[in-house]
């Protein structure tokens, strides 16, 4: 292309009005919509009203997932047993007369692809059953507000809070944390004067969890000896060090299962043998094959809202059971449950909104925001009629197990902690 | 004061491994002058290797294999695409070595997928205890195995033929290729101990204190570049002095972290880089670097 | 690389006045024409490109055309970004207004790294500004105040003489409803046209015969009486206020500015970018932009029509590594095969057709026809 030179410039602009007048003449566009916002909401033949994403015979549900970053094997399980859920809601004969349809887009982990796949798919979905991770659902929480599509987002920040379309399920990594220490307390000797570490990532879950293990330990007496990380860092010697030299009697663990192994596995090394507790996304059962492996055996535990997959509950042995059915040799961790719940609570959202002939966004919603129990096979009840305080704060302590579907069990039943009951929850 | 010496000791030892990665670099850069993003992929090449094959072969044949097959898709990198490569600066060189790291990087990390592999070295978990200090069995391995290479490599430039043609072609190419040194055999052959060195490295960097090779290991090749440049990219001394300065600060910053707090937490990593930037505005060539003696 | 000889230089001279009107005006046309028709996707999509087109212009005139390696270009961005935040929510400046600025701070922030762009040359420059990448990212996450920490900070919206580039209040234009991703469009449009004449006219100018000489042979260049340090240290600021204008575009489509996306990977995407399009010339940072941003995007949207890629999660070749593989197979193909990029080959086939048209013509009309 030459330069503009004035004569062009003057012939261009005649025909940037010439192509405006053409489009709209010729109005080819699938997009005049006659100024309706798009958003109008139209009855079907049912006399169920739609929205975006719904037509006559399917109800279009969007999964944004990381399969090639970070959390991939996580993202894995968690897609695989949503696309178990809804073909199984299919072959039940669907809802509301229609089928579900699962659009998978895998962001690995890069907010640009994840803002670029939440466009394309946004104007076409009922729901979000899926979207992980935290940076990106934060870059687009104004938007999915806006949009008023009911989404679940697989990370458990506090910072995801108060959004009426976002429905963080179970417990926030603060109540996972506040609960965290009273087991410390109660079953592992911790009183007040002593001094926990707390090692975290850098970003809202580690600094979430934060928050929790702060307030928890300013209620009891402890002092938390602080240690942050970037998800880049692999050797925690140093970390240990300055744990060591502080002489914490317990550490809790807001890192990936990469930083735990390290942790766990230098700090038995060098003699500190205190015990660990982690966030729900400190473990992983691959790690149980590395060396690593006796070393979190020994004193480690984690703290989560999902129930794992070794519970001896029918819910949960019929899932384990049809999951390996359909995707045999797979990894079966926690993503599975949690994947699997998060389908279930669009599928109820979108039954009760199909009883009150509604399928337009506003009553997806407002069906969800009409539960005050939900599930319990699964993870901890939950109750989403508000959505400025957690849906749960009733965690599980798990203690991971080689022999174990899973890599773990239950070590403590789930409860709710006395700290966590009153905690006061920073929203947004 | 057990705490510094504790992190201090901690420091040296991961700088070993950092020191490993940054020869690396340094000896390609040595005879090529192109600074080489591969790395990162041939690291976690050799560590894969060694990964898949221990449990069949045992360790050390593994490891020979993994050195190997590092070494093997070093050379290819050169032989096949560097060597046909048509640009004109040694910058854009770099960024081909961008293209290429991402293209084995990705296969890679998709032969690995979501696992975590165990190398099976036979250090194991144990630690060394020096009074109130302990450090981990496999990092003083890696501290020998570092300073046994560097005076290899020193000895090696100074008096084999393959020494004498590497100096000769950093010195100056184009007339070391008038007096007989086959540039192609000599880049071909720095490749090809690079990749050498990044199994290596790979095998130090994914045994305890750390789980394993994952798809996250290549982050680690990041923190070589400030230690291969802090020493000076052309000086094999200077990878080992600078891969221990970078483990040594990122080890004092993240112990004394709670100390540091005004400067943010998690000054650790940023570290290296704040310390490289300070050595290179006072010696540009970097602690043992060769001076430039162009001026304009 | 290869531009520069005299005769190959520029072909679009040698077509015809009318003919580069009307290719001028067609693109034009098409550009205006686009958010009528196309999604929403699709625009983010495009601005997405223009912005990584205004960022990889600069970074071509700082690598390409200057020779000097830069692996700290995201950081340019991201101050351009969180400058216009901070200044227009914080310090209450008009948006334009704030725009500006934040591109000026940008160019400063690429001075303040003048004493270390003056000194460092080749390898060394480029490792030392990986710096600014890992000390910017600590910054942005730990200074809370202006930063919004891990969790970045809204957007606010752009507003030029009362015209807002968001969805409210409403606007339809000819029945189609024009929200922020429409709006933004044109001024995406424009951004990029300016960034692209403006670079135009360095590159054409004596500064570009003097980068270029720079890049080559810098003694000579010396010798010759080109200022080199001044000039490095120029061309590095100019480069940071290309970045800081990609940095503010871009935030303006994202609505909310988050750290993570300010790291390592957007400086090693721009530095392919210009390899692939083709070094030193403005086409060439503009056709790569495209290419690198749009590949990706537009392999996870259609990956169930695409054979030899799997369905996410199958266990095969999934889109993203699709397009991961075929970015790196890109930047190698091209300095195998392709030197001048693909902006080099558009050239050189257009060139081709032109030789043919002309030939056509001048058999009945041999007379000269300038």
């Amino acid at each position: 292309m030459g330069k503009i030179g004035t004569r062009a410039g003057v012939a261009a602009l005649a025909l940037l009005s010439l192509a405006v007048a053409t489009s709209a003449a010729g109005c080819a566009s699938g997009k005049a919509t006659g100024g309706g916002g798009g958003a109008g909401a139209a009855a079907g033949g049912d006399g169920v009203k739609t929205g975006p994403g719904v037509t006559a015979t399917t109800i279009t549900v969007s999964a944004l997932t990381d399969l090639t970053g970070p959390y991939a094997s996580f993202g894995k399980s968690q897609t695989q047993a949503q696309q178990l859920y809804f073909d199984q809601v299919n072959a039940g004969g669907g809802v509301c007369g229609r089928r579900y349809e699962l659009v998978v887009r895998d962001h690995g982990y890069d907010t640009q692809k994840a803002v670029a796949a939440y466009t394309e798919v946004a104007p076409k979905s009922a729901a979000i059953a899926q979207f992980i991770g935290s940076p990106m659902i934060t870059a687009l929480k104004q938007r999915i507000d806006g949009d008023k599509l009911l989404t679940i987002p697989m990370a458990w920040a506090t910072t995801l809070l108060g959004s009426r379309a976002i429905q963080v399920t179970g417990t926030t990594y603060d109540v996972d944390m506040i609960n965290a220490v009273e087991f410390l307390t109660k079953e592992k000797g911790i009183k007040s004067g002593d001094r926990i570490g707390h090692l975290y990532f850098e970003g809202d879950y580690g600094e979430s969890s934060l928050n929790g293990s702060k307030y928890a330990a300013g209620k009891l007496g402890l002092q938390i000896v602080e240690q942050k990380i970037k998800a880049t860092d692999q050797d925690m010697s140093a970390q240990v060090a300055a744990f060591k030299a502080a002489g914490v009697k317990a550490v809790l663990v807001s890192v990936g299962p990469r930083q735990t192994a390290s942790l766990v596995g230098v700090s038995l090394a060098k003699g500190m043998d205190v015990p660990f507790v982690g966030s729900n996304s400190a473990y992983a059962p691959q790690l149980l094959a590395t060396p690593a492996g006796p070393a979190l055996l020994k004193d480690f535990y984690y703290v989560s809202a999902g129930t794992p997959v070794s519970a001896k509950n029918p819910a949960m042995q019929r899932l384990v059971a049809d999951y390996q059915a359909k995707y045999p040799g797979e990894t079966l961790d926690s993503g599975v449950p949690t994947g699997w719940s998060a389908a279930m609570i669009v599928d109820e959202a979108m039954r009760k909104a199909c009883e009150a002939k509604d399928l337009t966004r506003e009553g997806v919603l407002n069906a969800h925001r009409s539960q005050s129990t939900f599930g319990g096979d699964l993870g901890t009840p939950m109750n989403f009629t508000f959505f400025d305080k957690p849906a749960s704060r009733s965690s599980y302590v798990l203690k991971p197990d080689k022999a174990a579907l899973g890599g773990a069990v239950v070590f403590r039943e789930a409860e709710v902690s006395e700290l966590a009951k009153d905690y006061p929850v920073p929203v947004g | 004061m057990a705490v510094f010496l504790e992190l201090l000791v901690n420091g040296i030892s991961v700088g070993a491994v950092y020191a490993l990665i940054a020869l690396g670099f340094v000896v390609i850069f040595k005879a090529t002058e192109v600074v080489n993003f591969t790395h990162a992929s041939l690291l976690l090449a050799g560590g894969y290797v060694i990964a898949r094959l221990h449990p069949l072969i045992g360790f050390w044949a593994a490891l020979a294999a993994g050195i190997a097959a590092a070494a093997l898709v070093g050379a290819l990198v050169e032989f096949l695409i560097l060597r046909r490569a048509h640009v004109g600066s040694r910058g854009v060189l770099a960024i081909v070595t961008i293209g290429v790291d991402i293209l084995l990087t990705t296969e890679l990390t998709r032969q690995i997928g979501t696992e975590v592999l165990a190398l099976g070295d036979p250090w194991g978990d144990r630690v060394l205890r020096l009074g109130p200090v302990t450090v981990a069995e496999t990092r003083v391995v890696a501290l020998a195995v570092a300073a046994a290479l560097i005076v290899a490599f020193l000895l090696a430039f100074k008096f084999t033929g393959w020494g004498v043609a590497m100096r000769a072609t950093a010195e100056d190419a184009e007339t070391a290729a008038l007096m007989g040194v086959r540039l192609g055999r000599v880049s071909l052959s720095a490749w090809a101990v690079a990749g050498a060195l990044a199994a290596v490295a790979a095998m130090f960097l994914c045994v305890f204190p750390t789980p394993g090779l994952d798809r996250g290991t290549t982050a680690a090749a990041m923190k070589a570049f400030p230690a291969a440049i802090l020493g000076g990219l052309d000086s094999t001394t200077g990878a080992l002095a600078g891969g221990l300065i970078v483990g040594v600060t990122e080890t004092l910053m993240s112990g004394y972290q709670s100390e540091l707090a005004f400067l943010g937490r998690g000054i650790g990593d940023a570290a290296p880089f704040l310390v490289m930037i300070v050595i290179l505005l006072l010696r540009p060539s970097g602690l043992f670097g060769t001076k430039e003696p162009a001026r304009v | 690389m290869s531009e520069p000889t005299p005769t190959a230089a520029t072909p679009t001279r040698d077509t015809p006045r009318p003919l580069r009107a009307a290719l001028c005006i067609a693109v034009l046309a098409g550009a205006v024409a686009v958010p009528f028709y196309l999604e929403g996707f699709w625009l983010q999509a495009g601005l997405f490109a223009m912005s990584a087109a205004i960022g990889a212009i600069g970074i071509n005139l700082l690598t390409g055309a200057t020779g000097q390696l830069s692996l700290g270009h995201a950081f340019f961005l991201a101050v351009g970004a969180y400058s216009y935040v901070f200044l227009s929510s914080d310090l209450g400046l008009p948006t334009p207004l704030a725009a500006v600025a934040a591109v000026i701070v940008a160019g400063m922030s690429g001075g303040l790294f003048s004493p270390i762009a003056g000194r460092l040359k080749g390898a060394y420059l480029g490792i030392a500004t990986l710096a600014l990448i890992f000390v910017g990212q600590h910054i942005l996450f730990n200074a809370e105040p202006v930063t919004g920490g891990f969790n970045g900070r809204p957007v606010p919206p752009m507003e030029l003489f009362g015209f807002v580039f968001a969805d409210t209040p409403e606007l339809v234009v000819l029945n189609v409803p024009f929200g922020s991703l429409e709006r933004l469009w044109f001024l995406g449009i424009a951004l990029l046209a300016g960034a692209a004449v403006f670079a135009r006219g360095v590159l054409r100018g004596r500064p570009g015969l003097a980068m270029n000489t720079i890049r080559d042979h810098e003694i000579a260049a010396g010798v010759m009486g080109v200022p080199v340090a001044r000039y490095r240290a120029g061309v590095f600021v100019l480069s940071s206020m290309y970045g800081g204008l990609a940095g503010v575009l871009v935030a303006l489509v994202f609505q909310q500015v988050v750290p993570d996306y300010f790291g390592m990977l957007l400086s090693l995407d721009y530095l392919a970018m210009i390899v692939i399009g083709g070094l030193g010339s403005v086409a060439g940072a503009v056709v790569g932009a495209a290419f690198v941003s749009l590949l990706p995007q537009l392999l996870t949207r259609y990956s169930d029509a695409l054979p030899l890629v799997a369905e996410p999660g199958s266990g095969g070749v999934s889109p993203a590594e699709t397009a991961r593989i075929l970015y790196g197979a890109a930047v190698v193909a091209v300095v195998l095969f392709l030197p001048g990029g693909l902006a080099g080959l558009a050239t050189r086939l257009g060139r081709v057709r032109l030789k043919e048209l002309r030939w056509a013509k001048s058999a009945p009309a041999p007379a000269s026809r300038r």
